[in-house]
């Protein structure tokens, strides 16, 4: 019998500000409370998350929602055996924002203090609900990365592949710009795709020449853009049907890259026989519902189990920071109060940077 | 232990990580450290140096000050976001004080005025609502006095202000830069 253990996880790396309670025990894992407090209003007129605005919200906005979750969970601050905080990697004043409450709360109770890299948060989100096993395969597919991950344990990973530039919940935003859809771009698009005919316009399938794990999804936001600048100068506007078939277009082609490299990245991990072959997604992503379809049908075709988190915890939350934080503290991680909040942190330390590998190091 | 109740006081709102203990009248401790950078890792060991220091632990204390600008954005965020989670764990009153506020306890009655990048201040003139302005137009204004002197200020004016007000914010004065998308949505024909 291991001990029970309650703590409490902060999370504001990008634009949500999110506090939850999780409580693990020999019978499983618990989300006694999950609070989220979006930003989307915030940001909706600058057409993408503005660093200054997010930082200035959560700042005012943690506490709060600390607050919310312990009386959510029915427990106080007594009751927890630590408190978890995203360091990093993120847009810094938020993670800021986030590590300087933890170590408000922690220098004021005593309370162990445990820093976790978000992308560890995604990464292990599928054990918290759904108890699988290491090594799995993961994609964790947001709008802030793009990467797959091979999870052998809390604080072991290899990164077998991610994007070369944007991450395609960035794509899905700014396409959605490019054609007047609301914010965020995710859900709109794929309502629009729904209704869309896929092969009027032929989008690009970047780096799916090369046989590797690596994306990329720049190229084809321009591709969307050369097409839609295309019926506009023939036409003056677009119609209806000119948006549904290019955002059908342009779904498609992040359906079939994904899955495409998704059956690489399976056959590379399945070289290692694991006893339950696993693929897991996280990130905002994995709701598209093409997406994941696709996807489901790679792994089923492998033999591999599929699992997807519900949505609530495939998008940032501190659920998946909190639960994070319960593995690492098992696992002997202690925090002090000089704990540094990482704009860059990445999780595979052993492989090549892919991204941003200037003076400042890989972002993630 | 103090017969009056304990301040915490401190202020990152400039290049300096900076706190004061005060009880009554008398200042127990006060330290100020000069440092461009590292105050969100320095923060908190400095202020359990400084409990240490006057023999107090967490639990002495009656209210915190916390310096929240104008100043460094980055700066009066991390001492705003310490300050509020230390409320909420210790369920004491957590006062704001503006750094125009705590250079009206050394010098009441006159314009103040904090340095902002750029030849430009941060001015509040008496009575009236602070701006940024050029430089020149701060003549006749206090400034901020030096980071210790500026942290004993802030638990000064935090001990005598009424607690239950809305919970401290960083002071920006101005909104944040951002400028709206260039992209134009296209025109809709149906």
């Amino acid at each position: 019998m291991t001990k029970a253990l309650t703590l409490l996880g902060l999370e504001s790396s990008c634009d949500d500000t999110a506090a939850a309670v999780v409580r693990r025990t020999d019978a499983g894992t618990e989300v006694l409370a999950s609070v989220v407090f979006g930003q989307a209003e915030l940001h909706s007129a600058f057409g993408g998350v503005v660093p200054e605005i997010a930082a200035r919200a959560h700042t005012e906005k943690l506490d709060t929602s600390v607050q919310q979750a312990l009386e959510a969970a029915g427990v106080t601050l007594a009751d927890l055996d630590a408190v978890a905080v995203t360091a990093g990697p993120g847009l810094i004043g938020g993670v800021l924002a986030g590590v300087m409450c933890a170590k408000g709360i922690c220098a004021a109770t005593g309370l162990p203090l445990v820093g976790v890299n978000h992308l560890a948060g995604h990464a292990l989100t599928p054990r918290m609900t759904d108890d699988i096993a290491f090594p799995y395969l993961m994609l964790l597919v947001s709008g802030g990365h793009c990467q797959f991950l091979v999870v052998r344990g809390p604080d072991d990973f290899s990164r077998l592949g991610g994007t070369i530039d944007d991450a395609p919940g960035e794509a899905f935003d700014k396409v959605a710009r490019l054609l007047g859809l609301p914010q965020p771009g995710g859900p709109s698009v794929e309502a629009e795709a729904a209704k869309g005919n896929a092969t009027r316009f032929r989008m690009p399938r970047p780096l799916l020449d090369r046989d590797d794990c690596n994306l990329s999804f720049s190229g084809l936001k321009t591709a969307l853009l050369r097409a839609r600048d295309g019926v506009i100068a023939e036409k003056g506007g677009l119609t209806r049907a000119d948006r549904a078939d290019l955002c059908a277009g342009f779904q498609e082609a992040v359906v079939e890259v994904l899955a495409a490299k998704l059956r690489r990245a399976l056959s590379i991990y399945l070289e290692e026989r694991p006893d339950v072959p696993t693929v897991a997604v996280a990130g905002g992503v994995a709701a598209n519902g093409a997406i994941r379809a696709a996807l489901e049908q790679v792994a089923a075709e492998a033999g591999a189990a599929f699992v997807a988190p519900p949505l609530r915890f495939c998008t940032d939350n501190a659920a998946m920071i909190a639960y994070a934080g319960i593995e690492l503290f098992e696992g002997g991680q202690r925090d002090d109060m000089t704990l540094a909040a990482r704009p860059r942190w990445p999780l595979d330390r052993s492989g090549p940077a892919m991204l941003g590998s200037g003076k400042k190091g890989a972002k993630a | 232990m103090p017969s009056d109740p304990v301040v915490l006081s401190f202020d990152t709102s400039a290049a300096h990580c900076a706190a004061a203990l005060l009880s009554g009248d008398r200042i127990l401790a006060s330290r100020a450290e000069e440092m461009g950078r590292g105050q969100a890792e320095r923060l908190v060991p400095l202020l359990e140096e400084l409990l240490a220091e006057a023999g107090l632990g967490w639990d002495d204390l009656a209210r915190i000050g916390v310096g929240i600008g104008p100043g460094n954005f980055t700066g009066i965020r991390i001492s705003v976001a310490a300050a509020r989670g230390l409320g909420l764990a210790l369920g004491i009153p957590v006062i704001g004080v503006s750094t125009f506020d705590a250079i009206a306890v050394d010098a009441p009655g006159r314009a103040a005025a904090v340095p902002a990048p750029r030849d430009q201040v941060y001015l509040k003139p008496v009575g009236g609502s602070p701006d940024l302005v050029a430089v020149e137009l701060a003549a006749d204004a206090a400034f901020p006095p030096a980071p210790a002197t500026l942290t004993e200020a802030i638990a000064r004016h935090a001990a005598t202000a009424a607690a239950g007000g809305p919970p401290p914010a960083p002071l920006y004065i101005r909104p944040a830069d951002a400028a709206p998308s260039r992209d134009a949505p296209p025109v809709i024909l149906d």
